[in-house]
């Protein structure tokens, strides 16, 4: 049986919107709330991150952002040899994204939990930080 | 140059130029205020402008030139820093649009009814956005040098695909709105039509690049 644009079309976007409808169900029952942040395995939260390791400055697009320096962060919590591996901001929706450590000494975490890199595209920024993955 | 060309060509730069200019200074306006302005701006303001060239010009390639100059426009951004994913993203949709109304265009007036205009407009927003989107995760990272991983992607699709829901429904109800177009009469005489694209155009580019420069 051929089945003509005009029934085609409309199967096809009510396809469209159920894969939007499931997919937002899914984000919403996936979502990972919690305070600390998993690094290495180990769980920390913003405010003992802030205890132990060195603060700065950066500047970006959006006006200057101080938080903990990432490239202090992973010496302070023991990770040798810090430019062999790459690094995957895990963020409370799903989003993650993974750098390497040049990026790292141009990065932050902010007390509110967010990552932030000077002169880069903000596909990189990851909010609402939950996992720093040491790979 | 065909005097039949020379008009599509002024056509393609006039709709990527207003497409462009609508994406910098709207796009920033609501992403300043807060708001995601992604979805919005292809649901309202890609289709309007991609679907009204469509149904004006009726030829293929129309499209993808007006992503090309509405990206190459989104590039002078003053607003916000990450020009080149915006841009990269508004000259996918220019591209998937043409890909999916290829077909389509050839026999526009035979979908008269609000069903299959409803349709289109869900199916085209929500693959524009989808599509733009997509693209822009995986070229992004690999310009800004920390390289593309493809489980980064894999894991965010649900994300995606559940923020194209919004563009899909204002594209189900700016598709049949910008269907009524069709019974307009809206001949334009070549001189008028040149001088009116042109310096719409000019103007498009002149106050985006003239503010890109106040604020460099």
């Amino acid at each position: 049986m051929f089945i003509g644009k005009e029934k085609i079309i409309p199967i096809i976007a009510m396809i469209v919107l159920l894969i939007g409808i499931f997919s937002a169900i899914y984000v919403n029952a996936t979502q990972i709330n919690k305070d600390t942040i998993t690094i290495n395995e180990k769980e920390f939260t913003i405010e003992q991150l802030f205890r132990f390791t060195l603060s700065k400055t950066i500047l970006t697009d959006e006006g200057e952002k101080n938080g903990i320096a990432l490239d202090d962060l992973i010496y302070k919590i023991g990770i040798e040899c810090g430019e062999c591996n790459e690094y995957t901001f895990k963020a409370k929706d799903g989003y993650q994204q993974t750098v390497n450590c040049d990026l790292m000494q141009k990065g932050v975490l902010t007390d509110y939990s967010r990552v932030y890199f000077s002169d880069t595209a903000h596909v990189l920024w990851v909010r609402d930080v939950i996992e720093i993955e040491v790979r | 140059m065909e005097k039949n060309k020379k008009k599509l060509i002024a056509g393609i730069i006039l709709f990527g130029s207003l497409w462009g200019f609508s994406e910098v200074l709207l796009g920033s306006t609501l992403e300043n205020a807060g708001i995601s302005s992604g979805g919005i701006m292809t649901g309202f303001f890609a289709i309007t402008f991609l679907v009204a060239s469509k149904i004006f010009y009726r030829q293929p390639g129309i499209q993808l030139g007006m992503g090309l100059i509405a990206g190459g426009l989104r590039i002078f951004n003053p607003f916000v820093g990450c020009q080149i994913c915006s841009a990269i993203a508004i000259m996918v949709e220019g591209a998937v649009f043409e890909l999916i109304w290829y077909k389509f265009s050839f026999d526009i007036e035979k979908y008269k009814t609000y069903t299959i205009q409803m349709s289109m407009g869900i199916l085209t927003a929500f693959l524009l956005y989808v599509s733009g989107y997509t693209i822009t995760q995986i070229l992004t990272p690999i310009l800004a040098g920390s390289g593309f991983y493809f489980e980064n992607l894999v894991i965010f699709m649900p994300r995606i695909l559940a923020s194209g829901l919004l563009p899909a429904l204002i594209g189900a109800f700016m598709v049949p709105v910008i269907m009524q177009i069709k019974k307009l009469d809206l001949t334009v005489k070549d001189d008028l039509y040149y001088p009116a694209t042109i310096s719409i155009s000019v103007f498009c580019w002149i106050f985006v690049i003239s503010i890109w420069f106040m604020m460099a």
